[in-house]
Parts: structure tokens; C-alpha cells; sequence
């Protein structure tokens, strides 16, 4: 389903991933844990071409991205739902609006399927009924959910997470993390989500890769991970347990 | 020394080529008229009040200073024209320019960071819309077309502030004041006005969603780009205050001589 062969990513003199290579299968949920700044982020961005690589390559659903220009990257952005760090909803906007955004850029619906796709995917993050609301009349963990429900209103093969839970309060991270699981579950959906989280990891991942300072340390299921011996996948797992 | 001077060139280079890709957009794809309207109407109103107060004040200051000089020729009769010619070819688009540099320049650069820093940018290419069109473009020609909408306010009112001060400070009555613009106010000078006014809004329009737009480093980043915006406006405004001056100077003489 996704594929990165060989990925280098540099800011300037900084090399960020280097030559990382990766397989995500289709419809498995794939967590990527590692430390800040070993790139993460970037690779979820190398999926969607919001960055590019300096070399390698990026497969999608059976096509290479990485050379694709703007509007040829709307065909894949179009199978990808990204839920951001931030929950980068536009301010201006109603949480109606919001959702409703890309279905109207995406697709040719009328006005009566954009309502009908926007209350199911409200219904699907438990938050039914505040279509009217403005992104600063609600809280963090709901605009956090709002930002999933206008993920999944694309009805996405892929979905990518950019640390979902981070902010959020430990009942509301439980809740987001049973809602990445039911939804990439019930929506059959290829999921990878970034996070430090491996207590979230070991609840919601089918797999679980590890990255320091560019590249791959430890790739596995989570009961893999409890038996590793790679001494950053212990701190993970000594940090979750304390 | 060297390396100031590269960092000058390439912003240089960045804007132009950020100028040049809003100007591939504006003609290439549709633009959303009621968001421009709703930026236009947003500039306009944020910078009324204090471009119409500036206005007043700016005419008072002209007839001040030309009642000093003019008074020594038994020209006073002249003032109201001589004060809105060159309200209108020099302090009027200046002023403008500055006003709106404060304001909407400082406030789109936060704007547009924060969208920047907070993904939503990024969000925007996600789901499918381009930022410059979506967000870029309204802004760009909401400041350009208010700057002119302006211009018109600034001066009306820096007839009406000449005026009233005319009247106190160098006895010239009302009627007098406005009955020789006409006379003085020349065609040229409307239009230096006029090109300077748009050259300003679009320099400006250029360097805030530029300096925006590219913002990088969170809250901070969004507080370096309000102030570079600031800075690098004023230095930009001044030199093509300059610029636009030699080159109206050299068109109206060439004018001249040909006629």
C-alpha cells in the first residue's frame, strides 16, 4: 500500500532520514515511535507530498509520488485522510465548514450528500451536533477530534496520524486512541501514526517502528517490542510502564 | 558583509518569484470574488477611522506650512490647490502606504504565520485547495483595491482638515480654498498619485503574504515575521517612493518637451 525505498530528506545541512526504507501493508495500523527530530513527521509528510525527498522513492497505492507535481499529487492526497499535530482547523470556519472543506474541493457533491457525509463523520468521533460551533467555542481534544472527522468525511484508503494524543489528557487519549483502532478498523483503512506514546503504541498498533536519527531501529508487532533488545525500544517501554 | 548582502538578494529573489506564482494563479484559475470582497471590505474598515484622522491632520500640517510660505507672495488665494497637489502626488499614497503597512501588514504576516505554524496551510493542500488562491490571492488584491479606496478618504479628508485649518490659520475662506485645486491640480499629478498609491499596496500586499506565508519556528517565528514585514515595508516603500518619483519626473518632462 505504501512504500518508501531508500528515503534521504535533508533541511540544509541536516540530514534527516537517511536512506530509510519501509513497507506498510494494506490495512494494517503501523505506529512510528522514535525520540524528536528523527524524522517522523517528515516521512508522514513525504506520503501526501507536502515535502519531497532528495533521494528515493515514495509509493502510493501502487503509483511513485515523489516527482509529482501539485495537481498531480490531488489524486493522492484525495485516497489520504491527515489528521495533523496541531488540529489545523481553519478558525474562520464552522466545524461544518471545516469537514465539509475538502469534500467540496475533492468531489462533486450537492450541498444535501456534503451535510449527510459531514453529520456521519461527526457521529463516527462521538460529536454529533456541534456543526454550527466555531473551532474556538470548542476544546482542544474536540477540535482534535473535529480534525479526524474531517479526515475520515473523505472516506480515505490511507489514514496518517501526526501525533494525535499530544496535549491531551490522559482519558482523552485513551478516547482518540480507540478511535484511531474502531475507525481505521471499521473504515478498513491503511493507518500510520506518529507518536511518543508507547503505551498508545502497544494498545493500538498492529506494528510498531522504531526510528533514531533517520533510519529504522527496530520494526515489529508489539508483543516483538516487548522482547527487544535495542536499548531506545526498552526506554520506550521502561518510560510506558512507570 | 557578504553574506548580508546574498541573504538580501535571494529574499529579493524569493519575493519575486512569490509575486510571480500569485500572478500565475490570479490569471490562471478562477478567483473567489466574495472572498476578496470580504478582504476588501475587512481593509477598508480596519483602516478607516485612522487613515481618515491621519487625512485630516495631513491637510492641516500642508496648509500650515504653505500659508508660511505663500503668505510672503500674496498667493493665499492658491493654497487649497498647491496643499491637495501635494497631498495627492506625494504624503496622500505615502501615507497611505504606511498606515496600511502598520495595520493590515503586520496583521496579515500574523495571520498567515500562525496558519502557517499551525498546519493549516498544510491542511488547506491536503484537502485539496491551492493557499495561494485560497488564502494568498483575497488578501493580495483586498489590500491593492482598498489602498485606492483609501487614497480617496485620505484626501477627501485632507481637503476638509486643509480647509478648516485654512480658515483658522490663514483666514482663506472655504469657498476660496477648493475653487483653485481645480486650477493646480494638474492631470499628471493625479496620475503619479495614483501609480505610486498601487505600486506601495502592491509592495506591500507582495512582502506581508510573502513574509507570512513562508514563516517558519512557531511563536516566535510568527513575531520575527510581523517585524520583518514592518521593516522590510518601510525600506521598500521609501525606495520606490524614489523610484516612482524619477521615473514620473522623467515621463512628464519627456511630456513636456514633445508638447
Amino acid at each position: 500500500m505504501i512504500e518508501y525505498k531508500n528515503l534521504v530528506k535533508k533541511f540544509g545541512e541536516r540530514t534527516i532520514l537517511k536512506g530509510l526504507s519501509l513497507k506498510v501493508n494494506p490495512g494494517e495500523i503501523l505506529f512510528i515511535l522514535g525520540t524528536s527530530g528523527t524524522g517522523k513527521s517528515v516521512l508522514l509528510k513525504n506520503t501526501v507530498g507536502l515535502l519531497k525527498p532528495d533521494q528515493g522513492e515514495v509509493w502510493v497505492d501502487g503509483e511513485e509520488i515523489s516527482g509529482f507535481n501539485e495537481n498531480q499529487l490531488q489524486s493522492v492526497r484525495k485516497k489520504c485522510g491527515m489528521v495533523f499535530q496541531h488540529p489545523a482547523l481553519f478558525d474562520s470556519l464552522t466545524v461544518f465548514n471545516n469537514i465539509a472543506f475538502g469534500l467540496r474541493k475533492h468531489f462533486s457533491l450537492n450541498e444535501q450528500e456534503i451535510s449527510e457525509k459531514v453529520k456521519k463523520a461527526l457521529n463516527l468521533v462521538n460529536l454529533a451536533g456541534i456543526e454550527d460551533l466555531f473551532p474556538a467555542q470548542i476544546s482542544y481534544g474536540m477540535q482534535k477530534r473535529v480534525s479526524l472527522a474531517r479526515a475520515v468525511a473523505l472516506d480515505p484508503k490511507i489514514l496518517l496520524f501526526d501525533e494525535p494524543t499530544t496535549g491531551l489528557d490522559p482519558v482523552t487519549t485513551s478516547a482518540v486512541n480507540q478511535l484511531i483502532r474502531n475507525l481505521s478498523k471499521k473504515l478498513e483503512t491503511t493507518s500510520m501514526v506518529v507518536s511518543h506514546d508507547m503505551n498508545s503504541a502497544m494498545t493500538v498498533a498492529d506494528r510498531i517502528v522504531v526510528l533514531d536519527q533517520g533510519n529504522i531501529i527496530a520494526l515489529g508487532t508489539p508483543e516483538e517490542m516487548k522482547k527487544s533488545t535495542v536499548p531506545l525500544v526498552k526506554e520506550f517501554l521502561f518510560e510506558a510502564q512507570t | 558583509m557578504i553574506s548580508l548582502l546574498n541573504k538580501i538578494i535571494n529574499e529579493i529573489g524569493l519575493s519575486l518569484l512569490f509575486l510571480k506564482e500569485i500572478l500565475n494563479t490570479l490569471f490562471k484559475t478562477p478567483c473567489k470574488s466574495h472572498l476578496i470582497y470580504e478582504q476588501i471590505w475587512n481593509v477598508t474598515m480596519e483602516s478607516f477611522a485612522t487613515t481618515a484622522l491621519a487625512g485630516f491632520f495631513v491637510g492641516a500640517i500642508m496648509t500650515v506650512q504653505f500659508t508660511l510660505q505663500m503668505n510672503e507672495f500674496g498667493a493665499l488665494g492658491y493654497l487649497g490647490g498647491l496643499a491637495t497637489s501635494g497631498t495627492i502626488r506625494e504624503v496622500g499614497p505615502l501615507l497611505i502606504a504606511f498606515m496600511l503597512s502598520g495595520k493590515v501588514g503586520a496583521f496579515t504576516s500574523a495571520e498567515l504565520g500562525t496558519m502557517r505554524v499551525t498546519e493549516q496551510i498544510d491542511a488547506i493542500r491536503c484537502l485539496g485547495a491551492n493557499p495561494i488562491q485560497e488564502i494568498i490571492l483575497p488578501r493580495f488584491l483586498g489590500i491593492i483595491i482598498s489602498a485606492f479606496f483609501l487614497l480617496g478618504i485620505g484626501l477627501l479628508m485632507s481637503i476638509l482638515g486643509g480647509m478648516f485649518l485654512g480658515s483658522l490659520f490663514a483666514g482663506v475662506n472655504p469657498e476660496e480654498y477648493v475653487r483653485h485645486i481645480p486650477t493646480i491640480l494638474a492631470l499628471p499629478s493625479i496620475f503619479s498619485g495614483l501609480v505610486k498609491c498601487f505600486c506601495f499596496a502592491v509592495v506591500l500586499a507582495t512582502i506581508c503574504t510573502y513574509k507570512g506565508y513562508t514563516t517558519t519556528g512557531g511563536a516566535k517565528g510568527v513575531g520575527r515575521s510581523v517585524v520583518s514585514t514592518a521593516v522590510t515595508t518601510m525600506i521598500c516603500i521609501v525606495v520606490f517612493d524614489w523610484l516612482t518619483s524619477y521615473i514620473a519626473d522623467i515621463v512628464i518632462r519627456t511630456i513636456q518637451e514633445s508638447a
